[in-house]
């Protein structure tokens, strides 16, 4: 049968009107034929070639068709077949019988026929339904990120539904921002972004776990199921996952939401799948907190054991030496106090700034600066590590190289790795600063000619407290320097690593973002141009 | 004839910290160098930010040494307040090294700042500097017509640079710039203070470049551009020009 698979939702589905004109053509056809055969026909073959074509007509074209065909069948079978022909009367009153037993027949098998068909129709749809379910849950468990997963839901959501916007608002999220949110492109304009007094909206519905309609005027109220309006924009309905509310789905068409009651099954199927996204995303939130507050946690004892000895020791001097100035001893302690002073200053500064990487507090400021700036910068931040030592800048003397970082926290990371230059390579070596450009990073190495770093331990170098095995206990620095450097590089957009140098000792290279430099348009301009 | 009085103006909650500078400033000198007669040194002690903009008020102090943490109010507010009247030089002490932090205080007007600890020599150089850029501003407003970096003469009623003779030519924007910082030798200047002298307060595609600018003219006046001489960077804050770095080199 031909209309079958191709109308879904039989009970709304329109007959096409090929349809029509296709039954009409084979009633007509059948009639003439007949009209043609009438003297050697029986009225019970009459009525046989009709019913099949009324059976033909319901199967194909749906309930409407069939009773048509019916009622034209009637008709003609009265009026060609039955004498006195061409009139609704009829002699013989056996035929009265005929004509009623045709049309009772005809009526019943058509309605049969169109029965059978709805639920064969209802039965695929449902069918689809349940595969479209299956696939959202499967979606929903099995997207590797629950935000991801929730987006998918979201989406699938509007599309089934047939809606121009769908919003997820989560319980114990921002209120005013959903979530997840999906949208039909072409509605962009014609609906209006939630707005914020919704936030407040959305909250009310967590709260009371209740249903809101939002009208066409713009009015918000309660849903009463059951009673349905034309006029209903949007709906706001709770997210339940066993009993407790978790969060929002709201679902808007800027041209109102049609709400057959098939539509508000849908709508609660998928909206307990949204409901379980929600709960995922939740339960992932939280089991990374947890895992973010497990290393933080690993990391503060890392640095207490630490700091109770780094921060004693000198203190213990300290305090050993004011005592040998108050017994009168030599002024030479003063100058070492000043030194435990510097290093105890350093080590406070460097746990500072790991616990502001760690807690992701640093928001480096971004600008484009020089290569220039940041090197000159960093050989006199680092000048009192570097005095005496060959320092040889390798960088193109004929272009001002630049990138868009953060000055302080790359100033930072150099100086960090020329002082590491310095602490770590033989004294009579030369240390070497080299920059170089291309389309996307600027990259800043210092190269020396220590010990290297053997390649078990590359990654370890990044780690906090760490030393490299053999490394003499009066090198000095706080353990601190690399891991911060890393952190800090990175906060930036940018990346740290460490290379072997050919011929023996270490590369570390800073990358950082590069940026292209429009001409100074004033550039063109005559030397006496006007500033002012 | 004896040199006046200098009063010093110290506004700090922490007891041990004023005793500190105290002692410094007090036992240091201040006058030039070839000048036998050294000014007296007077110290004001505020331990609250209301009492320390009073004895501003009524002693009109030379200089003002201000920390940060104060009980009543922010230092940032100290500063400004101080500032809307006094032209006196103020050093700011902060425990916190936030690099935004002191662009914001030089943007407020204080004229240097420290971070703790810090030490006392390092204390009394600053405080040096500051009196003898005060005592400049204060004796000769007009700048010099012609300025002397290293090999570079810069002209600035004729708005010519040139080394060895030669013109160098510099931009509008190089230009702008250059004459900034020769009109406030030895003063960080931060970068809002950059924008607003070259740029006034429009707001453009050009100041995101302010450092790339600053690069250039390096190039076109310093002899190492990597190691300048003349126009220092403060890291995170601004620049300086230094004008003593001729003496040295």
């Amino acid at each position: 049968m031909p209309g079958l698979g191709a109308s879904p939702g039989v009970a709304h589905s329109r007959t096409r009107l090929t349809d029509w004109l296709i039954w009409f053509a084979v009633l007509a056809l059948a009639t003439l034929a007949m009209l043609a055969l009438r003297t050697h026909l029986d009225k019970a073959h009459v009525a046989l070639v009709y019913l099949l074509v009324i059976l033909g007509a319901s199967g194909a074209g749906g309930r409407l068709l069939g009773l048509s065909v019916v009622a034209a069948a009637f008709v003609m079978f009265n009026l060609l077949f039955l004498p006195p022909y061409y009139t609704l009367a009829i002699s013989n009153p056996l035929d009265w019988l005929v004509l009623v037993t045709f049309l009772v027949t005809s009526v019943v098998a058509a309605q049969l026929l169109y029965r059978a068909r709805r639920e064969a129709q209802e039965a695929q749809d449902r069918a689809a339904e349940v595969d479209r379910l299956a696939t959202l849950g499967a979606e929903t468990l099995n997207a590797p990120d629950a935000h991801d997963g929730l987006r998918q839901i979201v989406e699938v959501i509007r599309s089934t539904l047939g809606v121009d916007e769908c919003d997820v608002f989560e319980r114990d999220a921002e209120l005013a921002r959903p979530t997840a949110s999906a949208r039909l492109s072409r509605a962009s304009s014609a609906l209006t972004p939630v707005r914020t007094g919704e936030g407040s909206l959305v909250g009310w519905i967590l709260q009371s776990g209740s249903r809101a309609e939002e009208l066409v005027d713009g009015t918000v109220r309660l849903s009463e199921d059951g009673k349905l309006r034309a006029d209903v924009r949007a709906l706001a309905i709770p997210l339940l996952v066993r009993g407790a509310t978790v969060g929002v789905l709201r679902v808007a068409s800027a041209e109102g939401l049609r709400q057959p009651p098939e539509w508000r099954r849908l709508l609660d199927a998928l909206a307990y799948y949204a409901a379980l996204g929600v709960e995922r995303v939740r339960l992932t939130t939280q089991a990374e907190q947890a895992e973010a507050e497990r290393r933080l946690e690993a990391l503060r004892s890392a640095l207490l054991t630490s700091v109770s000895h780094d921060l004693r020791t000198p203190l213990t001097t300290i305090k050993g030496l004011a005592h040998e100035i108050e017994q009168g001893g030599s002024t030479d302690s003063a100058s070492v106090i000043g030194m435990e002073v510097d290093r105890l200053n350093a080590l406070i500064g460097d746990m500072l700034e790991l616990s502001r990487i760690q807690a992701g507090a640093v928001r480096p400021m971004v600008v484009v600066d020089t290569a220039d700036d940041l090197v000159g910068a960093a050989l006199q931040g680092a000048s009192s590590v570097l005095r005496g030592r060959d320092v040889v800048i390798d960088a193109p003397t004929d272009e001002l190289l630049s990138g868009r970082f953060a000055f302080t926290e790359s100033l930072r990371v150099l100086v960090n790795l020329l002082e590491n230059a310095a602490k770590y390579s033989p004294p009579g070596s030369p240390i070497v600063v080299r920059v170089r450009r291309d389309a996307d990073w600027l990259s800043l190495s210092v190269l020396d000619r220590g010990p290297g770093v053997p390649l078990a331990e590359r990654d370890r170098i990044f780690e906090p407290f760490y030393r490299p095995t053999g490394t003499p206990s009066d090198v000095g620095g706080t353990g601190l320097g690399l891991s911060i450097a890393r952190g800090l590089a990175e906060a930036q957009g940018g990346h740290l690593w460490f290379e072997p140098r050919d011929g023996g000792g270490s590369v570390f290279v800073l990358e950082l973002p590069s940026a292209t430099i429009p001409d100074d348009d004033n550039d063109s301009g005559d030397d006496e141009g006007d500033i002012h | 004839m004896t040199a006046p009085p200098l009063t010093m103006l110290v506004i700090d909650d922490e007891p041990q910290i004023r005793r500190v500078v105290r002692n410094a400033l007090l036992s240091a000198s201040f006058g030039a160098a070839e000048d036998p007669e050294q000014p007296k040194v007077r110290v004001l002690e505020a331990a609250t930010g209301t009492e320390g903009v009073d004895l501003a008020a009524s002693e009109l102090p030379d200089l003002i040494v201000l920390d940060l943490g104060l009980p009543d109010q922010t230092g940032l507010a100290v500063c400004r307040e101080i500032r809307r009247w006094s032209a006196a030089p103020i050093l700011v002490l902060s425990a916190r090294h936030a690099d935004t932090e002191k662009a914001a205080l030089l943007d407020a007007g204080a004229d240097d700042y420290m971070t703790k600890p810090f030490s006392t020599v390092e204390l009394l150089a600053r405080v040096r500097a500051q009196l003898r850029r005060a005592r400049q501003v204060s004796e000769a407003k007009a700048p010099a017509e012609r300025v002397v970096l290293g090999s570079i003469t810069v002209d600035l009623a004729l708005r010519r640079v040139q080394r060895e003779g030669e013109v160098v030519h510099l931009t509008p924007t190089e230009w702008a710039l250059l004459r900034t910082f020769l009109l406030s030798p030895r003063k960080t200047l931060t970068h809002r203070q950059l924008f607003t002298a070259v740029w006034g307060n429009s707001e453009g595609d050009a100041q995101q470049y302010l450092r790339v600018y600053v690069g250039h003219l390096r190039r076109k006046i310093e002899d190492d551009p990597i190691r300048p001489r003349f126009l220092q960077t403060e890291p995170g804050v601004g620049y300086r020009f230094e004008p003593d770095a001729v003496a040295e080199a």
